[in-house]
């Protein structure tokens, strides 16, 4: 026994030793340094050409649908319903563009979780119409407002619109109005505070802070870029309505539960939005930027004898492509007793995390600073 | 088998002595454990007749109703007799969900800072413990409740977010259930295993060792007294595991003890400190069923040494977490106090801490109360101002007086 811990003793320290010495010839590059690619210039693609870009239009959405709202308020006809209800659908979609960014402006207000938790809390929401009597910049009422208490209002009150405009048309409708539009004026706000931030200052903190440390920018982008992959994409659209975390289905934890039918273009756009992020495409056009992509491509890094980039890519098309064929994802949870077409697409979504989340951050030697759980 | 298996034991004994022996620690002669040659079964099972002679209701009792009271300090309808019903319950009072923990005639509050090696002669500490603890609670009620929905700012009470939850505080950033819950597993948990059921003043008391030799068992009950108040350590610990026999198959059974042996585990730095304590605890059990009481009180010290350790070490955990969570461009304040409201509760339960082979705790009351007032008066809002050289002074005291470093901790 004991020579046996003792041969293992051993046998570690010739490898510490031979390891230690074989860094001599084997040069080890430091990415930063030596390989010809500039991290100011990919924060300067990100913020110039993605990032402000994205919020840009994500704000301009949400005056649409703050628009929209006026006019059903002014007239509430079902026609109006219908045109509200379609701007926040398209405002909901631009949202996927800019969620990823919960960085500096966005990571101060806590963005992602004030614009769209999901479930919502119908409960909450009910009571604070009926009382009139909230504090939407509550941590504890963020499950009460955002998208997804929109969709409750929007999709949520009734069977079909006819009931539903009856809500709006009620003699307790002021108060409907009111609570909608606090949580209408609550979203913009937060999106006034995280773009005006971007465009006065931040956006210059960012870019200037291109070194290679765990407080730099391209290290802690690169971290909230997988952590939303991990956790808002992969997890919180998919992988937590389906089961995977929980055992059982939970359909009613579907992003747009009440509106039933858009989960799948919603995660759609993420993850168009997710992979255009990865290959540096500017904002609403097909010119691509220095990326994480490129920065691979610099680094010559190889998987398997390819691409490192070219495999991520290649996965995330594999998901688009399972994904497309799906119906919405409450249907198909709802409508199986197994949904195991969404389970295969959601293996293919998975795989792409230990490509990003192991090789991609080792070949740019950043550490991930999140673990899976809080530790309560 | 079992002859490898002690062996082994033994060894793991000594690996943790050569590791602490800078400081108080255990000192084990090579050879304390060499001649062991009595049965040591695989799990914590013993057996008199065929009948298990394992017994520890008692402590899964409480720790059910420290559970209970626990999960309803943060509803805010809750009136103050509610909880006090659940701190201090008395048989028959309808105060817990579960219908068993009503007809109990067990309660917390009787068993804080309640050993016989620490309180029987100092009631006034006792008291004053316990009002530590009371007043948690009714400051819940008094201060936090009223403001349940109000933001918490420097000075007032309210609410804080911390990623998708959201913690509760009182005007100083603290959480009262935090401080509460950490707070209990020293004065609760450590005290009565480390000072009370593993104190030789408790396991050989009048007759003990006597009718332990021979066999003579307590009335009605299949185990002599000895057995049982080991048990009575045993279930401190492990009250709550699904199989109480293997209870390292589902560590982190209950939110108190057992929950944080599994995290003070779950550190590579400290794999393996699970382990070292339910060994301890069973063959020190094997050696009172064998009466080879040098063997139990060589295992006694095992587990004072390494729970005292896991109280440390989520002690500097927390309040390490708690710093690195207030720096950066977009400080986590919620989180941070929710972390530091975590290590305020564990500092307190150093106290009860005992190093092995001494009367002492690792620090003392003085010392304690010393570091706690240190935390929060870096202003005049308590951790609203804390400052992060006051988070790793108070670390690195702590962890001096252990075999770890603040860095080991951290992680």
């Amino acid at each position: 026994m004991n020579r046996i811990i003792g041969f293992f003793l051993v046998l570690t320290l010739v490898w510490a030793c031979s390891s230690d010495s074989g860094s001599d010839d084997t040069v080890i590059v430091d990415p930063v340094d030596k390989v010809s690619f500039e991290r100011s210039t990919m924060l300067i693609n990100w913020a110039d050409n993605i990032i402000i870009p994205s919020y840009e239009a994500f704000s301009t959405d949400l005056d649409l649908l703050i628009d929209s709202f006026d006019t059903f308020k002014e007239d509430s006809n079902e026609d109006n319903l219908i045109k509200f209800r379609s701007s926040w659908m398209n405002a909901y979609i631009s949202w996927q563009r800019v969620a990823m960014f919960e960085i500096g402006p966005a990571e101060t207000v806590g963005f992602q979780l004030n614009m769209n938790i999901y479930p919502t809390n119908t409960d909450n929401i009910d009571g604070f119409i009926t009382t009139g009597t909230y504090d939407l910049s509550l941590s504890s009422n963020r499950s009460s407002k955002g998208f997804p208490a929109l969709d409750y209002l929007l999709n949520g009150l009734g069977e079909d619109d006819a009931s539903i405009l009856a809500f709006y048309s009620a003699g307790d409708k002021d108060a409907l109005f009111m609570y909608t539009e606090d949580v209408l004026l609550d979203m913009k706000s937060l999106t006034d505070t995280v773009l005006s931030d971007w465009t006065e200052g931040y956006r210059d903190t960012f870019v200037a802070n291109d070194g290679a440390s765990s407080t730099a920018s391209v290290d802690r982008m690169v971290n909230d870029y997988i952590f939303y992959y991990e956790k808002y994409l992969r997890a919180g659209k998919m992988g937590i309505p389906l089961g995977v975390f929980s055992g059982a289905p939970l359909p009613e934890n579907v992003e747009a539960y009440y509106k039933g039918t858009i989960s799948a273009d919603l995660f759609l756009e993420g993850l168009n939005a997710v992979q255009d992020f990865f290959n540096g495409k500017h904002f609403n056009s097909e010119t691509e930027g220095e990326s994480l992509a490129s920065y691979l491509d610099a680094l010559n890094t190889v998987k398997d004898g390819e691409d490192l980039s070219a495999l991520i890519n290649a996965q995330f098309n594999t998901a688009r492509d399972l994904i497309q064929d799906l119906s919405s994802f409450r249907e198909e949870i709802e409508n199986n007793n197994t949904p195991t077409a969404m389970f295969l697409a959601y293996d293919e979504v998975q795989k792409a995390v230990p490509m990003l989340k192991v090789d991609m951050v080792s070949a740019m030697s950043i550490s991930i600073d999140f673990v899976d759980a809080d530790g309560d | 088998m079992n002859k490898y298996f002690l062996a082994f034991t033994a060894i793991a004994g000594l690996s943790l002595t050569s590791c602490s022996s800078d400081d108080d620690s255990l000192e084990l002669s090579p050879c304390d454990n060499c001649f062991v040659e009595f049965e040591v079964p695989d799990s914590y099972v013993f057996t008199r007749n065929g009948v298990s002679t394992v017994s520890f209701d008692g402590q899964t009792t409480r720790i059910k109703m420290g559970q209970e009271l626990l999960s309803n300090f943060n509803i805010p309808t809750n009136t103050l007799d509610d909880l006090n019903g659940m701190f201090a319950h008395v048989e028959g009072d309808i105060d817990f969900e579960e219908a068993a923990l009503n007809e109990s005639d067990k309660s917390l509050r009787s068993k804080v800072a309640a050993s016989a090696d620490y309180f029987s002669t100092n009631a006034t500490d006792q008291a004053i413990i316990r009002g530590d603890l009371d007043g948690f609670i009714s400051a819940q009620i008094t201060d936090v409740y009223p403001n349940w929905d109000v933001a918490a700012t420097a000075g007032t009470a309210g609410q804080l977010a911390d990623g998708e939850s959201t913690r509760y505080v009182n005007a100083n950033g603290l959480e009262y259930n935090q401080m509460f819950a950490k707070s209990l597993i020293g004065s609760l948990m450590t005290d009565q295993i480390l000072n009370n059921y593993l104190s030789t003043a408790v396991l050989d008391e009048v007759d003990n060792v006597a009718n332990n030799d021979a066999d003579v068992v307590e009335e009605g009950k299949d185990y002599t007294t000895m057995e049982h108040k080991w048990d009575e350590a045993y279930g401190y610990a492990y009250g709550l595991n699904a199989d109480q026999a293997n209870p390292n198959a589902d560590l982190g059974a209950d939110s108190f003890l057992n929950e944080y042996i599994e995290r003070a585990n779950g550190d590579s730095d400290f794999e393996g400190i699970a382990d070292d304590i339910f060994d301890a605890y069973k063959l020190g059990r094997a050696a009172i069923v064998a009466k080879d009481y040098d063997i139990r009180d060589l295992q006694a010290e095992i587990i004072k040494a390494n729970i005292s350790k896991v109280i440390a070490i989520r002690a500097v955990y927390y309040l390490q977490n708690g710093k690195t969570k207030l720096e950066g461009e977009s400080p986590n304040i919620g989180g941070a106090f929710h972390a530091m409201s975590e290590a305020y509760g564990f500092i307190y339960s150093l106290q009860f801490t005992r190093k092995p082979n001494s009367a002492d705790p690792y620090f003392t009351k003085e010392e304690v109360d010393a570091f706690l007032i240190d935390l929060l008066d870096d202003g005049d809002n308590g951790l609203w101002n804390v400052e992060s050289t006051t988070l790793d002074s108070i670390s690195e005291d702590i962890a001096a007086r252990f075999d770890f470093t603040v860095a080991q901790a951290a992680e």
